[in-house]
């Protein structure tokens, strides 16, 4: 098999010496002052995140458009699906099913009730309306949380407080407020960075969730770091450079049949893989492993190489050099 | 393959041979710039694991607060940026000089996984740094995992985030890169296409 390749070599080369210790350390001397000469010059591109506490001071009625979605199971984490829940929202794929619920995360219990009952021991105010919530049958609540939903459409904000047009939304109104009132003070993070087994607190996950949606798909528009504004490629603070080595996947997600797939996921990160494939098998596809061959660029790489062997008089000088 | 203890001690001994690691001698076709793009490659990993150590241990919550600390961070962002640059210059010339032939496949190979393992060990980084550039791509990546059933690897959860970026990646990453080079250097370099002929004859022989 090694021996059609063979063919393709040249075999009347010389050895020359080389000192490759230092190669070495002038590689890594030429990288050293790189870096630190552009650390020194530019450090570190750090955009501030996005906090709960934050969004919630900024956008009340928005942030309660977002918490009320986990209680009517329309939230993006709500009705998510694998591998944090049974919903069908994201299920792009069978694996995904296969995998299962390996981080399970209920939005409506883990992101609204329980942080709800922990303040309520603080403010015994919020106990009668959670009550009255989760008496209620589900049709109730996911009904309360629709009307509660649309209505914000018409929500201002009056004495810190989101005010819709009066309307049949139960205890809603309360714990909605009362869940802002939570995100305002900063205490959310704690509620939702919870493992009761253990002092490290390493898992963050659904802080990281409780702002999927609208908050974290705003905040990233307007930093172009969407998928369809080829975000990956984009760092958040303007003019550092981001991971520009996503640049074919990225582009794959812009195909329009990618773009418009409801697994567009799914399906753009396997014709990624598929490229990626065409790569590291290049050396056994046949035609394609000889296009270097055919372009030519070689010549230039091995250019001096190439002039000694057609010009034998230009090589004598480097016979001199000591050849094994 | 007899004998696994006799098979093995050839295999170390050419592993382990100053001759293979410290060669004094070069082909003369492989000298200049081209030739320093792997090795700046794989200068970049060292500058990326001694300020990734740095970084390590002080933990990660000084990152973004301690001025330091934040040195080493940008040191390490540069790094990572010059390793990327660095190795598609590589991958380029390897890919003009046809770099696979004469036995050399499976160096290929074991760049193009490099390639590919490297990404995530980037990305991971990234999602680690807790800056609004985590958040977003740690809650937006997400759903292409999810989608492919790899959702075991929770790109929201920092702390197997900082596990697969600290450990599992670049290590997994140091062994690949190792595996390549050391195949670079068992099989030397790859003698240039012959031209002599053709360029004798001036065009393309068949
Ligand atoms: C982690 C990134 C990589 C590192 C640190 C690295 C390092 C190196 C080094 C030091 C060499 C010795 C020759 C030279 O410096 O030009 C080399 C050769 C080679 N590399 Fe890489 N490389 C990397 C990625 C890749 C990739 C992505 C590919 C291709 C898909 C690749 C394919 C090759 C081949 C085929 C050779 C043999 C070259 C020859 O015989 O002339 N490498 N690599």
């Amino acid at each position: 098999m090694a021996t059609h390749a063979q063919e393709d070599m040249v075999k009347n080369y010389r050895y020359v010496p080389e000192d490759f210790m230092k190669h070495l350390m002038g590689t890594l001397g030429i990288v050293s002052v790189l870096v630190l000469v552009l650390a020194g010059l530019f450090g570190v591109p750090e955009q501030p995140p996005l906090t709960i506490q934050n969004n919630a001071i900024q956008n009340p009625v928005a942030f309660e458009a977002m918490t009320t979605r986990d209680l009517n199971g329309q939230g993006r984490m709500a009705n998510y699906g694998p591998p944090y829940n049974n919903g069908t929202g994201n299920l792009e794929f069978v694996f995904q099913k296969w995998v299962g619920v390996l981080h399970p995360l209920n939005a409506e219990n883990d992101f609204i009730i329980k942080p709800l009952r922990m303040a309520a021991t603080v403010n015994p105010a919020i106990t009668p309306p959670l009550n009255a919530f989760e008496s209620a049958s589900p049709a109730q609540q996911v009904a309360w949380a629709n009307n509660y939903e649309t209505a914000l459409a018409k929500g201002t904000v009056r004495n810190g407080v989101v005010v819709v047009p009066a309307g049949n939304y139960g205890p809603v109104p309360a714990l909605m407020n009362d869940t802002l009132k939570l995100g305002e003070s900063g205490l959310m993070s704690g509620a939702l960075i919870r493992n009761p087994s253990v002092v490290t607190r390493f898992n963050n996950q659904n802080y990281q969730l409780f702002l999927e949606g609208d908050p974290l798909h705003n905040a990233a528009a307007s930093l172009q770091l969407k998928g369809t504004q080829w975000g990956i490629q984009h760092s958040a603070v303007v003019g550092y450079p981001g991971a520009w080595w996503m640049t074919i996947p990225t582009w794959i997600y812009q195909w329009p049949f990618v773009a418009n797939s409801p697994a567009a996921d799914a399906v753009a990160l396997s014709i990624g893989f598929v490229f990626w494939l065409a790569l590291a098998l290049t050396p056994w596809i046949p035609g394609w492993n000889k296009v270097p061959r055919y372009l030519g660029v070689y010549k230039l790489v091995w250019k001096d190489f190439y002039y000694r062997q057609t010009h034998p008089a230009a090589g004598k000088g480097d016979d001199t050099r000591g050849v094994s | 393959m007899a004998n696994w203890t006799t098979a093995s001690r050839k295999a170390l001994t050419e592993a382990m041979s100053v001759d293979t690691w410290l060669p004094e001698k070069m082909p003369e076709y492989a000298q200049g710039f081209m030739y320093m793009l792997g090795s700046l490659t794989a200068s970049s990993f060292v500058a990326l694991i001694i300020s990734g150590v740095v970084l390590a241990a002080n933990g990660p919550a000084s990152w973004s607060y301690n001025g330091a600390d934040r040195f080493a961070a940008a040191v390490h962002f540069w790094s990572v940026q010059a390793f990327f640059f660095f190795m598609m210059l590589h991958l380029w010339r390897v890919f003009f000089t046809g770099a696979w032939r004469g036995g050399r496949r499976e160096t290929w190979l074991l760049g193009a996984v490099a390639m590919i393992v490297a990404i995530p060990t980037a990305f991971t980084g990234f999602l680690i740094n807790g800056d609004f550039y985590s958040q977003w791509n740690a809650v937006q990546a997400k759903d292409g995992l999810n989608a492919l059933g790899l959702g075991w690897v929770n790109l929201p959860n920092a702390g197997q985030m900082f596990g697969m970026h600290v450990v599992v990646l670049p290590l997994t990453l140091s062994l690949i890169i190792f595996g390549h080079i050391y195949r670079v250097r068992i099989k030397g370099v790859v003698p240039p296409y012959p031209i002599t002929q053709e360029a004798a004859t001036s065009k393309e022989a068949k």
